[in-house]
């Protein structure tokens, strides 16, 4: 049996996470000789989801420093609540993004062919909250994106309604004359200014677009937010009616990084759970990696993630798990639309206060997903709520629960049964080359998938293939099985 | 090699460069097929309906579902073999003929609803043996369709409801592969009929029922494909009619363009659908002048807030354009305006110009919104008997002046109009 020692390993990937699962799978089809380690006992790194248990042994670990960027993690079981169900019935994402349909990581599992191995789910509309006002209830107010949305909302005047028009026809134009001498002025100016300048439009309607673009600040720039409302416009109705992203089954960007380590396995590289790396030495351009398995091996390259935090404001992080299924958010948007199993609901800065009557500067953001993800059994639903690193974070996403369920309970009682609070601090950006060795910074924490997430990838790839790199090839492969044939209808009787 | 372009029925022809192996491959396929088309094409002209045959149909038209021919020879065994015998005496006519003609989506049949002709019922006894001869013609003389003085389905019935659905069936998958191809549609638009002439009525109904979903659900795939709205009208008429024992389903419809509407405003085929139901609609909800009025201010509204977000839209123009005609000439759209003052009549056609013009403020160069200004401002001076005054004048000059700089192409045009209704600058008028 040949040793891990005796191989020179063409690239040594450490940890499973989105980017380096995506190496594998880059890989897969090179006949390079790789070893791909992970110190966790899970697929998935940062990205990976949990059942209740590995919930638990994560955030033990978490909390004794060896979690990377996370931080503070707890959980808050609620005692004598009955509903909570076994461990397994739960698949809770460090990742639960959204991913609009013109991200080029899903044309890049479509051409690799691993889209095949993934359920895709409708990922559906986006809310915004309306606090309570003269002893109303708070209302969840649909955003509208499309045309047909805006003629249909009853929230928005006629005039707003007609600047909105002409704000989605300018955006799905915008790189072109005359809207590109329009806008580049303001490029690196707040949104919401140019909105007003530009368009007329009040503070209400900014928050519309604002919210739109899943500004984690609230204020993000116009160069930045018209891209981000164009891929939404755009991705809108391409995998069917009413809506523009889809959510992977089972656990968001983990499900990505299982079939890409699969893939990687299949194609012939060798995995190692529950192993990191112990030290480092380069030594002629190669790598010497000393691995917690006591084994030393010998690589052309080395892969990992940065263990950095810069100075950049993370996110808190609150997952709930409630007792309701939520039916009214998760129904069809329109005829013939598949029943979306995740919905967004905003928060705009201002339209949450703590008791304490503080309240934050920037938004905060509720994924809703039904059981049909896969992460809760049926009759529950679970709650991703992310807002900006501050004090006061905690309490106003606990406030942001509360305030959603008094929204949408609709006289039913419903309970929280489980609460998981995290904080994810902000890595570097893009990369590191220093000579053999690769560090990846740390993938964008946007709630809707950025693929400024796939160009490390792509680099790690071109530095691994070398001469061989063919970059049209990139992620593009045939189907490993045959696919039926036209010839079945030949001799089929 | 030169791309040839076109398509046929959606589906793009495509030049493919064939290697060897793909060559070799492509005429064994061809030697099978025409092997196969042989073998049914022999049998048939001998008057071979069996079973055998059929199934060689099966496989010759998952091959190539357009070869009509092989449906007919299909129909044919279907009659001589799994079909009951259906006595002579028909009250069917052309309905159930099975010459080849295309799917109509509107075809001018006449329906096999139960005559009072004296018929002798089917005597639903087994099938003679034997093929049956070419000289019968494939028409299933209907007599009456079995009425349900029993209480449970006959034999035959049962089976025959088996076959027809197991054939309707069959043709999904062909439909998925081939949607446009007439020839699948009107096979199954003869297998609904078959179910009409066959069964008792509440059978059949669940039959054409499902057939409705059908429809329903090639509209979801494509909105707009108005052989599918004129399909969709044809199962809905059957539906309705008496031979299966329908009540009226306008309501239901209705409300389908609503849904409809609402997932893509920009709908010819569903604004018209619509506008088509309106009469039957208010008749059969007893809509005295009130309700009616009611109705017309709220598919009004409706169409404002539309042209709202799409003035851009001729589908919406058209609508509106419907409505204000139900204004203009109420002789002809006698339906919404009843008892409707000529007072009432200008100062709704009015507010829907001051309207208009509000969208004026944010769609300054939408050619469609001056097109619709200058008409009902026309249909304004009609109603009142009277010339432009002063003000209407210039304001069709105006807009005369927006259309010719928005849609230089059509300046003859243009210019007709201002020739026709003097409106040239200068001209003199009071």
């Amino acid at each position: 049996m040949e040793l891990l020692s005796d191989t020179l390993w063409d690239v040594v990937i450490c940890g499973t996470g989105l980017q380096q699962s995506l190496l594998a799978l880059a890989l897969s089809r090179s006949g390079k000789k790789i070893l791909h380690i992970d110190p966790n006992a899970f697929y998935g790194g940062g990205e990976a989801a949990f059942s209740l248990q590995d919930a638990e042994s994560w955030v033990t670990r978490v909390s004794m420093g060896s979690g990377g960027l996370f931080a503070s993690p707890s959980i808050t079981k609620h005692e004598g609540v009955v509903g909570l169900s076994s461990s397994r019935a739960y698949s809770l994402a460090l990742a639960p993004q959204l991913i609009h349909a013109r991200s080029a990581l899903l044309s890049q599992l479509v051409s690799s062919r691993a889209y095949r191995q993934v359920e895709f789910l409708a990922a559906g509309p986006s809310y915004i909250f309306k606090p309570s006002q003269d002893s109303q209830q708070p209302t969840l107010v649909r955003i509208p994106s499309t045309r047909e949305e805006v003629f249909s909302t009853t929230d928005v005047s006629s005039k707003a309604k007609r600047l909105l028009m002409k704000f989605l026809k300018f955006v799905l134009e915008y790189e072109a004359s005359p809207q590109l001498e329009t806008w580049q002025p303001h490029a690196d100016a707040p949104l919401t200014g140019f909105l007003q300048q530009e368009f007329n439009m009040d503070a209400e309607l900014q928050t519309y677009i604002v919210t739109l673009t899943l500004s984690l600040d609230g204020n993000i720039r116009t160069k930045d937010g018209l891209a981000v409302i164009r891929r939404h416009l755009s991705s809108m109705g391409v995998y069917g009616p009413g809506f523009a992203a889809i959510y992977p089954k089972w656990g968001g960007l983990s499900e990505i990084t299982q079939i890409s380590c699969r893939a990687g396995a299949v194609g012939g590289a060798v995995y190692m759970l529950g192993t990191g790396i112990k030290e480092t030495e380069i030594v002629d351009n190669e790598v010497k990696v000393q691995l917690t398995s006591g084994d030393t091996v010998k690589a052309r390259m080395l892969v990992r993630a940065s263990e950095s935090v810069t100075r950049q404001t993370g996110i808190s992080k609150l997952v709930a798990v409630i007792s309701s299924p939520l039916s009214s958010m998760f129904q069809p948007i329109v005829e013939g639309a598949p029943r979306p199993a995740v919905a967004v609901i905003a928060f705009p800065a201002g339209s949450l206060f703590t008791a304490a009557g503080t309240g934050p500067g920037c938004p905060v953001y509720l994924s809703a997903h039904s059981s049909d993800t896969g992460e809760c059994p049926v009759g529950q639903s679970v709650l991703y709520l992310t807002t900006l690193s501050t004090p006061d974070a905690k309490a106003i996403l606990g406030r942001a629960l509360e305030s959603f369920i008094q929204a949408t309970s609709q006289g039913e009682a419903c309970q929280v049964l489980y609460q998981l609070q995290y904080e994810q601090r902000a890595g570097p950006d893009g990369f590191e080359v220093d000579g053999p060795v690769f560090t990846l910074g740390a993938p964008s924490p946007s709630l809707s998938f950025d693929d400024s997430t796939l160009s490390p990838v792509r680099e790690a790839w071109k530095q691994v293939m070398g001469q061989a790199a063919v970059y049209p090839e990139y992620m593009v492969f045939d189907d490993r099985e045959v696919v039926l044939d036209d010839d079945e209808a030949y001799d089929r009787w | 090699m030169a791309d040839q372009g076109g398509s046929q029925h959606g589906i793009a022809r495509t030049s493919r460069v064939r290697t060897d192996e793909q060559k070799k491959r492509d005429l064994e396929r061809i030697a099978r097929y025409r092997e196969l088309e042989d073998q049914v094409r022999a049998r048939a002209a001998e008057g071979d309906y069996s079973p055998a045959v059929f199934q060689l149909t099966s496989r010759l038209l998952r091959l190539n579902p357009e070869y009509y021919t092989i449906w007919n020879v299909r129909r044919r065994c279907l009659i001589s073999g799994s079909f009951s015998r259906l006595s002579a005496g028909s009250s069917c006519s052309t309905a159930c003929s099975t010459s080849s003609r295309t799917a109509t989506t509107a075809p001018s049949s006449t329906s096999c609803s139960s005559s009072s002709s004296a018929t002798t019922p089917p005597a639903p006894g087994p099938p003679t043996a034997g093929k049956s001869g070419t000289t019968a013609e494939p028409t299933p003389a209907a007599a009456d369709p079995p009425e349900a003085t029993e209480s449970e389905p006959s034999e035959a019935e049962t089976r025959d409801l088996a076959t027809l659905q197991a054939e309707l069936v069959f043709t999904i998958p062909l439909l998925l592969e081939s949607p446009k191809c007439y020839w699948i549609w009107s096979y199954r638009l003869w297998l609904l009929q078959q179910a009409i002439a066959r069964l008792r009525a509440p059978l059949a109904r669940t039959v054409w029922e499902e057939e409705l979903g059908l429809a329903t659900k090639m509209l979801g795939k494509d909105r707009r494909n108005f052989h599918a709205w004129g399909y969709r009208r044809h199962v809905v008429a059957r539906l309705e009619s008496p031979s299966l024992r329908g009540g009226s389903m306008v309501e239901a419809e209705f409300a389908y363009t609503d849904r409809m509407i609402m997932s893509d405003l920009s709908n010819f085929s569903a604004w018209h659908s619509r506008s088509r139901l309106i009469p039957r609609l208010l008749a059969e909800r007893g809509a005295d002048e009130a309700a009616r009025r009611a109705f017309l201010d709220k598919e009004l509204q409706q169409i404002r807030e539309a042209l709202n977000v799409g003035p851009e839209d001729q589908s919406l123009w058209y609508y509106h354009q419907f409505l204000i005609l139900n204004l203009v000439y109420p002789n002809k759209h006698p339906a919404m305006t009843p008892g409707f003052t000529l007072q009432d009549r200008v100062a709704y056609l009015r507010r829907e110009i001051e309207e208009i013009k509000e969208l004026l403020e944010d769609y300054a160069d939408i050619q469609l919104i001056y097109e619709g200004l200058f008409e009902y401002t026309l249909y304004l001076c009609q109603l009142e008997g009277k010339k432009p005054k002063a003000s209407e004048r210039t304001d069709l000059v105006a807009w005369l002046g927006k259309l010719k700089q928005l849609d230089p192409m059509r300046r003859g045009r243009w210019a007709d109009l201002e020739r026709e209704h003097d409106l040239t600058e200068g001209g003199s008028d009071v």
